[in-house]
């Protein structure tokens, strides 16, 4: 595997009413990982742990292999940019040139012509205070000067919060281009499926503080599939389910027609034909349905 | 630019099998052009809504076969597809196709002999549409 950005190791943080952690994982190098998860679920945490806004009260975080117990580096600072969930107060009074002028204070490698190239793209007004814009246009200040500092690595919490869905597409192409030039890694944390299929290559699904695992995005095609088949009763088909590994929902759907989930069912279904069941009809689970079952503690991966 | 493949989420085919077969079709059929630039490895995989592994995988096999080569910093361009290759490539796919149908008939007991006058019939009734 490529070298990690980013390595939790038993990382725990206890916050007033939950806990987070133990976290164990690994972000590759040039890669998008998708943070998934319910609100709550301590994706934020982890961000805020990731640029030391917070740190843990246990184990190590390793960046680009090295830990940094005494606080990142500047240089290291200067390589990552971070979008929060909610935008800092500090720069409310003033305008994206004055904003810009900021952060171009601390990023020794921002790229005045690729702001003002971004700016124009998102189309975002350069006379409005930011704290007078809309919620979409703030929002896309906030990426267009994460990305103009040409960091290395990019955590992004909920980026695209209140875009509308040109402005959305824009960021996503942006993204891709922006990584293709420079082979950066990103952690973005969202709620859209739709931006996990575009975007990812791996996906973290974090549930009441932990890690549920982490996974190819691809290796999740195919994984589920609703089955329809012919069954006179339910003991029919339960019998039928109890010969298939990782079956769940059996049910009588109709009168000698049931149906269940079935886990990497086209490596089973021979089986199916073998004992002379007629499959009707099956079809591939949606990504949101896979990872909605993944929260219920059906791993997509395990037979 | 934009590749023409369609991808299937109900085929028991695995994605990047899908992908690797139908771009090598489209390239040995003269669909896309010798000396095409294909889009970079993250734009197609954007594309095709798959992660950038599966399709450096399918860069990289097609690469192996010699139907495409890419060239540091510039991208990834389709070769030159030899006349044999298109050939050998037209013989499986017919071939392929064949067995296929053979198999169909064996299934439900169709004899040679049955088997051989449907074919002629069926060959015989397209070629004379061809013309």
């Amino acid at each position: 595997m490529a070298q990690q950005a980013i390595e939790l190791r038993n990382v725990s943080k206890k916050r007033p009413n939950k806990v987070i952690g133990p976290l164990n994982l690994q972000i590759p190098q040039g890669y998008v990982t998708a943070l998934v998860g319910q609100n709550g679920s301590g994706k934020s945490t982890l961000m805020n742990m990731l640029i030391q806004l917070t740190y843990p009260e246990e184990g190590e975080i390793r960046w680009f292999e090295e830990a940094h117990p005494d606080g990142l580096p500047l240089t290291l600072r200067q390589n990552i940019a971070y979008v929060p969930e909610t935008s800092m107060a500090e720069e409310n009074f003033w305008t994206p040139p004055e904003a810009a002028a900021f952060r171009r204070h601390w990023y020794p490698g921002w790229d005045q012509p690729f702001f003002e190239e971004l700016m124009n793209r998102f189309e975002i007004p350069r006379k409005a205070r930011l704290s007078k814009m809309s919620k979409g246009e703030r929002r896309k200040f906030e990426i267009a000067s994460a990305l103009a500092a040409r960091p290395q690595l990019l955590l992004l919490d909920e980026p695209s919060s209140g875009l509308d869905p040109f402005a959305w597409r824009t960021m996503l192409d942006t993204l891709r281009q922006y990584m293709d030039d420079t082979g950066a890694t990103v952690l973005i944390s969202t709620h859209i499926v739709e931006e996990v299929r575009r975007l990812a290559d791996y996906i973290v699904l974090m549930h009441r503080g932990r890690l549920l695992g982490m996974t190819e995005k691809d290796s999740l095609f195919g994984a589920w599939n609703e089955v329809w088949v012919n069954a006179g009763s339910e003991e029919e088909l339960l019998e039928l389910t109890a010969e298939l590994p990782g079956t769940l929902q059996a049910k009588l759907e109709a009168p000698g027609v049931g149906s269940f989930l079935a886990r990497h069912f086209h490596r089973n279904e021979k089986r199916l034909q073998d004992m002379g069941v007629k499959v009707i009809k099956s079809r591939s689970l949606e990504l949101e349905e896979i990872l909605s079952l993944w929260m219920e503690g059906y791993h997509p991966d395990k037979d | 630019m934009w590749i023409p493949i369609q991808i299937n989420e109900n085929s028991a085919e695995p994605l990047y099998h899908q992908i690797e077969t139908q771009l090598k079709s489209l390239i040995i059929s003269g669909t896309i052009a010798e000396g095409t630039l294909l889009p970079s490895i993250r734009e197609f995989a954007g594309d095709l809504k798959c992660s950038v592994i599966t399709v450096r995988r399918v860069y990289q096999d097609l690469e192996v076969q010699g139907l495409l080569r890419t060239k540091q910093g510039t991208g990834t361009f389709v070769s030159h597809v030899g006349e044999g290759a298109m050939e050998e490539y037209k013989r499986v796919a017919v071939e392929k196709a064949l067995e296929n149908a053979v198999d169909t008939a064996l299934s439900v007991q169709c004899g040679e002999e049955e088997l051989n006058e449907i074919f002629r019939k069926i060959v015989k009734d397209k070629y004379g549409e061809a013309k």
